[in-house]
């Protein structure tokens, strides 16, 4: 399979830029993801790729050729849409089959490429219904079985399980899943649930207002994140944010105020460049990265709520006005008003004021 | 990517000549009413200098004032007493569902195509015994239980909230108060449409009053144009003028409520 | 028992609000039609009629007029109503698309011959079809024809002008029909055709048609009852001729009724023929709209 390739892709529409620049290269049987809050331009990107939306400047490549200006139809794509964008007055198998009668495929040739599909999806039973005969998963299936008999090179999807309830998109998920490795297929997915990206994805593109924020596998997005942006926005519950100010910066560490806390301090050994002192930064940690008391930098903040979800239990609490989470085994943590918990310093992610990521 | 262009190019070529037909008659219209009746004939295409001369002669053959006036008090006294029988109904079917009423509504939907044709003439023997001939009140009366008025505030009133008619019971309203209160404020958009398609309707009605309206003082402003155009000489200028200003109120409305307009027909397609 | 109350004053409420509109159509639908049909059978003049049983309706099959009525009532049909639904179609389709500029203005612009009285625009049209009128020389300067053409003293002719006439009144009006519901499509839909490889043309003949079917069935049985009704254009521009070739249904039943001498059973009998088509008509495409449908 083929590899898809964006050189300093950039849209405008007019005046408004809405893409500022993508780099990205995509290998074969890949499963990227785009994934960022309304209004990043991951829709517009997809778009752009499947040649629904106009480049205005930079190259898109795919399997090595210039896409920029080719028909959607021969770009070697496949869509499956948000709105799965059946054709309503068709059955099933007519909708999967269409596309390959305008090829001009041969009608046995066709059969066999929807029976194959229906096969794989499951879609054996429904293959004479109307799309207004199918429940939602249904139909989101039969997209993706029309997707599938055009063999394309790369798949896109478009927030396509947005419209499923909470279960179902479970379920759907798996599938997907499950179809990347059976079909060994190169797979571009747009989504806005943090969660989708990081179960499904090899490789997830974080985009925010036309930018891309970070590329790289989930686990590192997790742990490793390269700014702000990314670091909030990946991992649920967030991650929590203290405001820190630089009291002395020398010899590979920074020990950090936390400003809300008292005389708490955080020294974090940096490799990189060090911040000047005084300057304001952000520690991140995880709700379930908290130590016990007593080890490096304690805080004792004030219970606001404590919510037990059986395995785990998280207990918000404040100090300060800054508001916290934080994630424990025990069951009965937060019974009291006040918690005592340390921030280990390898758990600790240090941003300087502009949001990058200081290591 | 040529052939792209040549397609828009194509649609544009396309939508400028259907502009320019459907809208060249309203010019032809405008300049007609300026010229005499030989130039009109002999297709003159410009404004001349006899509109005056012409509405001279349109009040000489016709009484205007009182035709307009007729037209008008036909076409607002129709439309109130339609709006307010045709939305009772619909309100009253959509509302109160009972398994005859359903059955009812389903033969009116069936009574729609009955052709006027096919009504004209008992309708005439039923208002000559009655000795309503030549009466505004026969123009009128056949027209206010208008099937798709009905049907057109039936389909409207499914959008509106059966929450405001219960909290309106649980505040003690009975159920006409309801309607006169709670349901009409909120579907001012849909009376606003339908009172485009009755009052239009109305004034533009040609046929029924033709069959009910006899003497010169009577007729409305359809008839009034007809006549001068069934003339055995024609004068165009004059016809034209007449044209332009029965065409005017409806122009007016159009453009003024244009969204309403084409609201209320679109309401009509489910 | 406050159920049974409730429902009994539902029930109530329910037939006094629908009453007022059920007793006028009784009045002036219902028992008209069912005079009508009465009438049918009823031979004579003007105030004296006597039972005459089924001679009204061999005189029906006697009647040249009424075969010459209904000849150009189907000639209109079968010519006037295809031609203007595929013209509304395929300009809702032209004006479906957001990227076009000046769509508003064209949308208004095509729509505006709807919001003529029908007489207004029958005047429009003789003045401008007379043999020296303004279309005879445009079509002479543009050197489509080479001598005028008499466009309502011939027979052929003046077919052309009504048809045209209502062709230009009538086909915005269904436009919108065809734009509305047009607009509700899901965009994505032609967007998935488009990777699919679907050409423009195909996307129109099997998708965007199959999908309007129901505005499309809609707008015919609207246009045939409109065109079986046919009159007030017929009666001023051409009345009826030249030679009844534009005489039609209801310009024979009025002339019947109000010009020559009264026949009030006959043209019951010859209105109930309209009836009776209507419904074949009406009855015949709804059967093809379900069967198509089951048969996708």
């Amino acid at each position: 399979m083929t590899s898809l390739s964006l050189k300093g892709v950039r849209k405008s529409y007019g005046n408004l830029p809405v893409i500022k620049g993508v780099d990205l290269t995509v290998e074969s049987r890949e499963f990227v993801v785009f994934v960022g809050p309304s209004g990043c331009g991951k829709s517009t990107l997809l778009r752009m790729i499947a040649g629904l939306e106009s480049i205005t400047a930079g190259d898109l490549e795919i399997g090595g050729k210039r896409m920029n200006d080719v028909d959607p139809s021969k770009r070697g794509i496949a869509m499956v849409f948000q709105s799965y964008a059946l054709y309503p007055h068709m059955t099933v198998r007519e909708n999967m089959g269409f596309a390959l009668r305008f090829a001009g495929k041969p009608k046995d040739e066709i059969a066999r490429q929807v029976n194959e599909a229906a096969r794989i999806l499951e879609l054996g039973p429904l293959l004479d219904r109307l799309p207004a005969q199918l429940s939602g998963g249904q139909r989101q299936r039969v997209a993706i079985g029309r997707a599938i008999v055009r063999h394309p090179d790369v798949f896109l999807f478009d927030e396509p399980l947005s419209n499923l309830d909470a279960k179902l998109r479970v379920h759907m998920r798996i599938e997907i899943a499950r179809l990347h490795r059976e079909l060994q297929a190169t797979i571009i997915y747009v989504t806005h649930d943090q969660l989708e990206a990081m179960t499904l994805a090899d490789r997830i593109v974080v985009l925010r207002e036309g930018e891309v924020a970070q590329v790289g596998t989930p686990l590192q997005l997790y742990d490793d994140p390269d700014n702000l942006f990314v670091a909030g926005f990946i991992g649920s519950p967030k991650m929590n944010f203290l405001a820190g100010e630089v009291v002395e910066a020398g010899a590979g560490s920074a020990t950090v105020a936390l400003v809300n806390h008292g005389g708490a301090r955080l020294a974090k050994p940096l490799s990189g460049p060090l911040p000047e002192t005084g300057d304001a930064v952000t520690i991140g940690i995880r709700p379930e990265h908290f130590g016990e008391a007593g080890a490096s930098t304690d805080l004792s903040l004030a219970v606001d709520v404590a919510e037990h979800l059986g395995s785990t239990t998280f207990v918000y609490a404040n100090a300060g006005g800054e508001r916290l989470i934080i994630e424990r085994e025990e069951r009965h943590m937060g019974d009291s008003d006040t918690i005592a918990v340390s921030i280990p310093i390898e758990a600790a992610l240090l941003f300087d004021a502009a949001g990058k990521r200081l290591r | 990517m040529s052939l792209a262009l040549l397609r828009r190019g194509g649609v544009y070529v396309f939508l400028s000549v259907a502009t320019f037909l459907s809208v060249f008659p309203f010019y032809w219209m405008a300049v007609g009413s300026t010229n005499q009746s030989p130039d009109i004939v002999r297709g003159k295409l410009g404004f001349g200098s006899n509109l005056l001369v012409n509405f001279q002669h349109l009040m000489t053959q016709v009484d205007l004032p009182r035709v307009f006036g007729n037209s008008f008090l036909i076409a607002v006294v129709s439309t109130v007493l339609t709006l307010v029988i045709s939305s009772l109904a619909g309100y009253g079917f959509e509302m109160f569902r009972s398994r005859i009423r359903e059955r009812i509504f389903q033969l009116l939907l069936l009574l729609l195509s009955i052709p006027f044709a096919a009504l004209m003439v008992p309708l005439f023997v039923m208002i000559s015994r009655a000795q309503l001939n030549n009466t505004f009140t026969a123009v009128i009366l056949p027209g206010i239980a208008s099937i798709f008025i009905v049907f057109y505030f039936r389909q409207a009133t499914k959008a509106f909230p059966r929450e405001l008619r219960d909290a309106a019971r649980v505040d003690g309203l009975k159920e006409w108060q309801i309607f006169l209160f709670v349901y009409m404020p909120t579907m001012r958009s849909t009376y606003a449409a339908a009172t485009i398609i009755i009052f239009m309707n109305a004034w533009n009605n040609y046929l029924w009053p033709l069959i009910v309206l006899q003497t010169p003082d009577n007729k409305t402003i359809t008839l009034v144009i007809s006549t001068l155009t069934a003339a055995y000489t024609p004068d165009y200028g004059v016809i034209l003028l007449a044209t332009v200003l029965a065409t005017a109120p409806t122009l007016v409305i159009f453009f003024v409520l244009q969204r309403q307009f084409v609201q209320g027909m679109l309401g009509a397609v489910k | 028992m406050a159920q049974t109350r409730l429902d009994r004053s539902e029930q109530i409420n329910g037939w006094a609000f629908v009453m007022p509109a059920l007793v006028l159509l009784g009045l002036f639908m219902i028992y008209p039609i069912i005079w009508s049909l009465w009438m049918s059978f009823q031979v004579g003049r003007g105030a004296n009629f006597s039972f005459g049983g089924l001679a009204n309706i061999q005189r029906l099959a006697n009647d040249a007029l009424l075969i010459k009525a209904l000849t150009n009532t189907t000639i209109f049909f079968f010519i006037q109503v295809p031609i203007m639904i595929v013209l509304a179609l395929l300009l809702a389709v032209a004006l479906n698309d957001p990227t076009l500029k000046f769509r508003g203005l064209f949308r208004t612009a095509l729509f505006l011959p709807c919001v003529t009285s029908l007489i207004a625009y029958s005047s429009l049209f003789k003045s401008m079809f007379s043999t020296d009128g303004i279309i005879n020389q445009a079509l002479l300067t543009l050197h489509v024809i080479g001598s005028p053409i008499p466009w309502l003293t011939d027979p052929f002719w003046s077919r052309v002008v009504i048809i045209t006439a209502i062709t230009w009144r009538w086909t915005g009006y269904n436009m919108i029909f065809y734009l509305a519901a047009l607009q509700n499509v899901d965009k994505s839909i032609y967007e998935a055709a488009r990777i699919d490889g679907i050409p423009a043309w195909a996307r129109f003949t099997r998708i965007t048609i199959p999908m309007l079917k129901p505005v499309i069935l809609f707008t015919t049985i609207l246009s045939t009852i409109g065109t079986l009704q046919l009159f007030d254009e017929v009666n001023n521009i051409t009345q009826g001729g030249p030679g009844n070739a534009t005489l039609t249904l209801s310009m024979y039943i009025y002339n019947l009724t109000f010009r020559m001498m009264p026949s009030f059973g006959y043209s019951a009998t010859v209105s109930w023929v309209i009836v009776v088509i209507v419904a074949i008509l009406s009855f015949i495409q709804f059967m093809i709209a379900r069967d198509r449908r089951r048969a996708t």
